[in-house]
């Protein structure tokens, strides 16, 4: 099965007053043509940064490549334009991001930021992309006549939808969602995790899913890579992750969650916090609060070891803890 | 049934342009010392107004909030200031709770200063430190600000604030939804285990629905200003009455593979809580409503041993 989408290598820094912020390091994904990949960690793991990156979207006044290549159907996105990337950008690419209420342009009505992009993209005329844009609201499940109204006339849950209306216009060949219902409640949560799952299987797109939620990732994703301080320390097909994780940090994201189905007195949660990217610690980036750290830690920077085939973990020790 | 607190058909609405808002309506239980009652609910369900009414920071409608035995409803001045000290809040975000300008030492203090507790600053520097002790926090960043804090550190501040007066009951409004999940985890211990030292009565306001069974004793459960279901957090768990609660049990994605249950998925959105119907406040999302939910607003009734649903159609028949 071709791949989509082949990061390698990818490293991204931001110059600041203070230092350089290492936000991305020597990050290697691929995702698959109609696959789900979850890209999980907490804030500042470097996983908006990552997908920016793919976007071409990192500020260079401050942040800069270091090095990488993002291969998209044959092209380095490092290397175009940006006359050549703003055909991809919202065409072969689309990008939902977290905040429906920051997003959306408050002036505009919702009809006409949709059509917007059939309008630049397809080069339809104004009336047949509003004709266009109304069919897409119907298909997120939005009243074609809601498409009149300004982002301000609707609720939460309805901006995300319309977001994700103007992210599928296209037919993009690869979605980056990040955290598209970190700002919704339960229910319209997985009303929305529903509708993207279905119009993604009925457009053949492949996703990049940007969460901290595992249980999102659990429902939606084939396969996951779990990023700490800009690095991926484990990847591997959804299976591999949930039912034999290897990397010390993985195992205490799992434990740090109350769980529903089971009773738990305490939680365990992970020691100390995540590292300052401007002050990597040395050796393994986990090695302050990983309870299996030894001596070699301190001073090696483990690879991506293969496991098992598919799984990949970044931990000196993973043939030995955690495994069973 | 007399607990430490008792809330007796408890009513906040709000005044608006387009009529009259009912955050909280209707709202009664009563939880005892040392116990936890988690509250949850969506967005605009009045779980955050019902909380400061309680407290008082907000006023009531109608309705009672008894303490100790005392209304302490609309009581005011000196009164309300020794009150304070007895019950206190943990707000949700740690970031825009603390004032900038002021260092950790001051904002700890701070409580203590507003209710006169130390004539002596010694005393006060003694007790504010030991604060800093309770819930974790160096006392090398003391004199620090709280921009140069992480979120978990400033929710231990907004942990040590709550603290410092020694109170007896704390409204925890959502006070680890704004952290990351293994920071999420160390301040959740911090809070069970000063519940368990101390004694504390909480009333623990959160959407999330495994932290409230985790740290739980009862759970109510709230839409759109009215009690929707209300028993022992494993029984929510085990046997949810009311549709709403199914809805919301299964709407959550739960991180194991293995996992796998029903989908059933609660349609729609919150109506408007202006001036709202008569009838079943659900009944407009629920896939059960019929005639008779429309029409007439459900009583909160006893179904088992501490399991309380507001829904006419709960035990009639399998919902």
């Amino acid at each position: 099965m071709g791949s989509v989408l082949e990061i390698s290598d990818l490293c991204v820094e931001f110059h600041t007053q203070n230092g350089v912020a290492h936000a991305v390091n020597h990050v290697d994904l691929s995702i698959g043509e109609k696959r789900s990949v979850g890209l999980v960690g907490e804030t500042g793991a470097g996983k908006t940064t990552t997908a920016l990156s793919i976007m071409q979207l990192i500020d260079l006044r401050h942040g800069k490549y270091t090095s990488g290549r993002i291969d998209f159907r044959g092209d380095d996105l490092m290397k175009l334009k940006d006359t050549q990337l703003q055909k991809i950008r919202g065409k072969e690419i689309s990008m939902i991001f977290q905040d429906p209420m920051t997003t959306l342009n408050p002036v505009i009505k919702v009809q006409d930021q949709i059509a917007e992009s059939y309008r630049i993209h397809e080069k339809d005329s104004p009336a047949e992309a509003l004709i266009r844009a109304k069919d897409m609201l119907e298909m997120v499940g939005i009243p074609a006549g809601r498409g009149e109204e300004y982002p301000h006339q609707f609720s939460g849950g309805m901006k995300q939808r319309v977001v994700i209306a103007m992210a599928l216009t296209c037919n993009p060949q690869l979605l980056l969602a990040d955290e598209p219902t970190t700002a919704l409640d339960v229910t319209i949560q997985s009303q929305v995790l529903d509708m993207i799952n279905d119009l993604k299987d009925r457009l053949g797109t492949s996703m990049l899913l940007i969460t901290h939620d595992l249980g999102i990732v659990a429902e939606t994703c084939d396969e996951v890579a779990i990023m700490y301080a800009g690095e991926i320390i484990e990847a591997g097909a959804l299976r591999q992750i949930f039912k034999d994780f290897r990397h010390p940090y993985t195992d205490g994201l799992f434990n740090s969650i109350p769980s529903l189905t089971k009773k738990t007195h305490r939680l365990m949660p992970i020691p100390g916090l995540m590292p300052d990217p401007k002050q990597l610690p040395g050796g393994c980036h986990f090695h302050p609060r990983c309870p299996h750290a030894v001596d070699e830690c301190k001073v090696a920077h483990p690879e991506m070891t293969e496991v098992e085939k598919g799984h990949l973990v970044r931990c000196l020790r993973c043939t030995e803890v955690l495994s069973r | 049934m007399s607990g430490l607190l008792e809330v007796v058909n408890l009513k906040k609405y709000f005044e608006t342009r387009g009529g009259l808002l009912h955050a909280v309506d209707g709202v009664s239980f009563s939880v005892g010392q040392g116990k936890v009652l988690g509250v949850v609910g969506e967005s605009g369900c009045g779980k955050s107004t019902l909380g400061r009414v309680i407290l008082g920071i907000i006023d009531a409608t109608g309705g009672q909030v008894i303490f100790e035995g005392e209304d302490i409803t609309g009581i005011r001045g000196r009164k309300r200031a020794e009150l304070q000290k007895k019950m206190q809040i943990i707000y949700q975000d740690p970031y825009s709770s603390l004032n900038p300008r002021m260092c950790v030492f001051d904002l700890i203090a701070d409580p203590l200063q507003a209710n006169h507790v130390y004539h002596d600053a010694k005393a006060l520097g003694k007790r504010v430190l030991e604060a800093m002790d309770t819930v974790g926090l160096a006392r090398n960043l003391a004199y620090s600000y709280p921009h140069e804090l992480d979120g978990g550190r400033r929710q231990r501040i907004g942990i040590a604030r709550a603290l410092v007066l020694d109170p007896t009951f704390i409204v925890c409004d959502e006070p680890v939804s704004a952290l990351d999940v293994s920071i999420q985890a160390q301040i959740l211990n911090l809070l069970q285990d000063l519940q368990e030292q101390r004694r504390l009565t909480y009333i623990f306001v959160t959407h999330d629905l495994s932290v409230v069974k985790h740290i739980s004793d009862d759970i109510l459960v709230m839409y759109m200003g009215c009690m929707a279901e209300k028993c022992p957090a494993d029984e929510l768990f085990e046997n949810p009455l009311h549709p709403y609660t199914q809805g919301l049990l299964a709407s959550i994605p739960v991180p194991d593979v293995d996992y796998h249950r029903e989908k059933i998925r609660i349609k729609g959105e919150i109506t408007s809580p202006i001036e709202p119907k008569p009838g079943c406040r659900f009944a407009p999302r629920c896939a059960f409503a019929d005639e008779k939910c429309q029409r007439e607003t459900p009583v909160f009734r006893e179904m088992g041993e501490g399991h309380f649903v507001a829904c006419h159609r709960a035990g009639q028949e399998v919902v």
